[in-house]
């Protein structure tokens, strides 16, 4: 166990010392500098750029108010609305893009409730009537002396809800409910692409390992199950340390509250989720990376070893392929077998856990399956690894690969 | 006799259905150094990847210090033919890396590690990284490496490759320190002259089985013709038993036939020569070698019976 600790320990810290790791780890707490950077710099301007990109609140409207119901405008409409004294002009307003809505309000309106509104904004954004409803309704009671009832009127109710149902343990209201399934989601997929990246480390390990010709000094001190071991526990903890860097920064960055309010607390408030998708982690870690070792020892370069694990790698991501499906029903028929397939299951699960209450059966069939399934790869593995690792020059084939396995 | 810290009996590996090692036995005694010698494609990687615990043998058995191969790891320095090293990290790292894998301590490898590296006169390159160092450089911290733990038993697969005469001579002297401190060395090299001068005993191989096994001495006093090198001021030319006759410069050597090199020196005596030197011609092991692999020549009664010994045992 000592040996498989100080290969663990070396494969992590010269890993995690390699320019490209850095480089990747360092994207997120980058990007995120850059967009803390942009609003500095550029303050509220870019800052509102950006929020009219996303959200186009900040647009002009123009009022052709003929009813004389919104004369003059509030003051606290006028920077957003503007009076047109007839609709021609307000129509060239918006043609010559001073406007970007004009909303004609008739002098039937007190009676009809009839409005006109003409937008160059698309229909599919909503753009239309967006705002409006403040608009009127706050013109409309401004008559009304009691202030209570005028804010009463304009915000009728502030519901505090309480669940007692089965799905009662998020709370925070809607945004507590969206978080709690979509941040173990994407706690899912974060551990599912870090399980790809430390295998890609662990295929380039066991290929440079192998091209340079330091197995066979190795192989003399350890054998082969220490190594591949060693090499998959040091790779694992690398594949960790990215996922809490990238945690870490994002907390940094906006003070501890993201962290708190948008991951810890919809983990927290789900922990089996969480811990099972940890469960699940390592476990599936423990299936891909032995067999992604053992493989990519059969390559005669790291070009090589890549391109003979790929069909493992892609196996395995089949079922991020297919997270629409999971996402819609994440108890469907195909989601279901392909949380009973070991090089499927970590995946599924991880994607599943977060969307819905899996049956237990499915959860204990595939862990049970995927702890039947590791010490047969770690055999095989091994089997494979001692085989491959001493092999030179030309890639077996497949034949040859099963006849030499015979006599390894 | 000196106890045997290597026995190997019987052992046989198939690779399908290609025959690497057939049937082959053999000791390694304590405190000498031990040729495993043969063709390329003979089975000596794979005999000494047996030794090793990388391979497993298909049948027979193997007694390496006192215990089964793999169960003394620590105890054993192996530099195998085909090596290498982390080429992006640096000397010392590397080096004691591969020492702590032999359970020797952090810190005690490298102070290991510095002492050899000024044995090999390599002490300034410890923080370099490896791909900054020559190919010889290289080597020299790949045998570094296999030495880095102490080990009681060396195997050296080839350890003189891609080295100047300068290194190999350094290396020839590291080895023969490493014998006088009681170490046993098993040597797998091509070089002929090295093994002639370094090697005690010897184990031919070729196709998996042992050609020759045994003292290089006998061995070679075995294969020796009847031929003498004489230099003598004034050499007769019809002394008895001499059926051909060559001139090498000052010294003549004279193929003798029905009488043994000693009566012979006793003839020329009693015919009252000067003689100024006298030698029993020998063989040079690489012509030996080439002969055997070659099946020129089948081994004298002696070597055969040796390797037979060692087979049937």
């Amino acid at each position: 166990m000592k040996k498989v600790l100080t290969i663990a320990r070396h494969e992590y810290w010269v890993n995690v010392r390699r320019p490209d790791f850095i480089i990747f780890t360092s994207l997120v707490p980058l990007l995120g500098i850059v967009a803390l950077a942009v609003s500095l710099i550029f303050g509220r301007q870019a800052g509102g750029a950006i929020v009219r990109m996303f959200d186009g609140g900040t647009e002009v409207t123009a009022v052709v108010d003929q009813s004389g119901g919104f004369t003059p405008l509030l003051p606290r409409f006028e920077e957003e609305f503007v009076p047109y004294s007839n609709e021609a002009e307000a129509r060239t307003a918006l043609e010559d893009d001073e406007v970007q809505r004009v909303v004609v309000v008739p002098n039937t309106y007190p009676r009809e409730g009839d409005v006109t509104v003409v937008t160059e904004g698309s229909r599919f954004s909503g753009s239309g009537t967006r705002g409006l409803r403040s608009f009127f309704i706050a013109h409309l009671i401004k008559e009304i002396e009691d202030k209570t009832l005028q804010a009463r009127l304009i915000d009728p109710y502030d519901a505090r809800v309480e669940y007692v149902g089965e799905q009662a343990q998020a709370s925070g209201g809607v945004a507590g409910e969206i978080l709690s399934v979509m941040v173990p989601f994407f706690f899912g997929i974060l551990l599912a692409v870090t399980i790809f990246v430390s295998s890609g480390y662990l295929v380039r390990s066991v290929a440079e390992e192998k091209s340079s010709r330091v197995i066979e000094i190795v192989l003399s001190s350890v054998t082969p199950q220490q190594l591949l071991a060693g090499k998959v526990i040091g790779l694992g903890a690398l594949g960790l340390t990215q996922i809490l860097v990238w945690i870490a920064s994002t907390a940094g960055l906006s003070g501890g509250l993201v962290l708190l309010a948008g991951i810890v607390l919809p983990l927290l408030l789900r922990w089996e989720v969480f811990v099972l998708a940890l469960v699940f982690y390592i476990l599936g870690f423990g299936v891909y990376a032995v067999l992604i070792a053992a493989i990519g020892t059969l390559g005669s370069s790291f070009q090589e070893s890549q391109q003979i694990t790929g069909i493992f790698i892609f196996v395995a991501a089949v079922p991020m392929m297919l997270t629409g499906v999971i996402m819609t029903d994440p108890n469907a028929m195909v989601v279901r077998v392909l949380s009973w397939f070991p090089l499927t299951a970590p995946t599924t699960m991880m994607l599943r856990l977060p969307l819905a209450a899996v049956p237990w059966t499915d959860v204990a069939g595939s862990i049970v399956l995927l702890l039947v399934t590791i010490p047969a790869v770690v055999w095989f593995g091994a089997k494979v690894f001692r085989l491959g690792m001493l092999m030179y020059g030309k890639r077996p084939g497949a034949l040859e690969i099963v006849r030499l396995l015979r006599h390894a | 006799m000196a106890d045997s810290v290597l026995e190997v009996r019987n052992i046989c590996k198939k690779y399908g259905s290609r025959v690497a090692v057939d049937d082959l036995s053999f000791d390694v005694l304590q405190g000498e150094v031990f040729g495993l010698l043969g063709p390329n494609g003979a089975g000596k990687t794979s005999t000494i990847r047996i030794l090793m615990d990388i391979f497993k043998a298909d049948s027979g058995e193997v007694e390496l210090l006192g215990g089964l191969p793999g169960q003394s790891r620590e105890r054993v320095g192996y530099l195998p033919e085909e090596r290498g090293l982390y080429r992006d990290q640096r000397v010392l790292e590397v080096l004691v890396y591969l020492g702590r894998l032999k359970g020797v301590d952090g810190a005690k490898a490298r102070n290991r590690a510095l002492e050899l590296l000024a044995r090999v006169e390599l002490e300034e390159w410890g923080g370099k990284r490896v791909k900054e160092l020559s190919r010889g450089m290289q080597h020299k911290v790949q045998f570094v490496a296999c030495l880095i733990h102490d080990p009681e038993l060396l195997i050296l697969d080839e350890p003189f490759q891609g080295l100047d005469p300068v290194n190999v001579e350094m290396i020839k002297g590291l080895m023969r320190s490493l014998v006088s401190e009681g170490k046993t060395i098993v040597l797998s090299a091509h070089q002929m002259n090295l093994v002639e001068e370094l090697c005690d005993r010897i184990l031919l191989i070729d196709d998996g089985k042992a050609l020759l096994y045994g003292s290089l001495k006998e061995i070679k006093r075995d294969f020796a013709p009847n031929s003498v090198r004489v230099q003598a001021a004034d050499l007769p030319v019809d002394l008895p038993g001499v059926v051909a006759s060559e001139r090498q410069g000052d010294v003549t050597l004279l193929t003798l036939e029905g009488i043994g090199a000693q009566e012979f020196l006793a003839g020329l005596v009693a015919h009252d020569v000067q003689v100024e030197s006298f030698e029993r011609a020998a063989v040079p092991l690489n012509d030996i070698f080439v002969a055997m692999v070659q099946g020129n020549t089948t081994p004298p009664q002696g070597s055969l019976s040796t390797a037979e010994k060692a087979k049937a045992r």
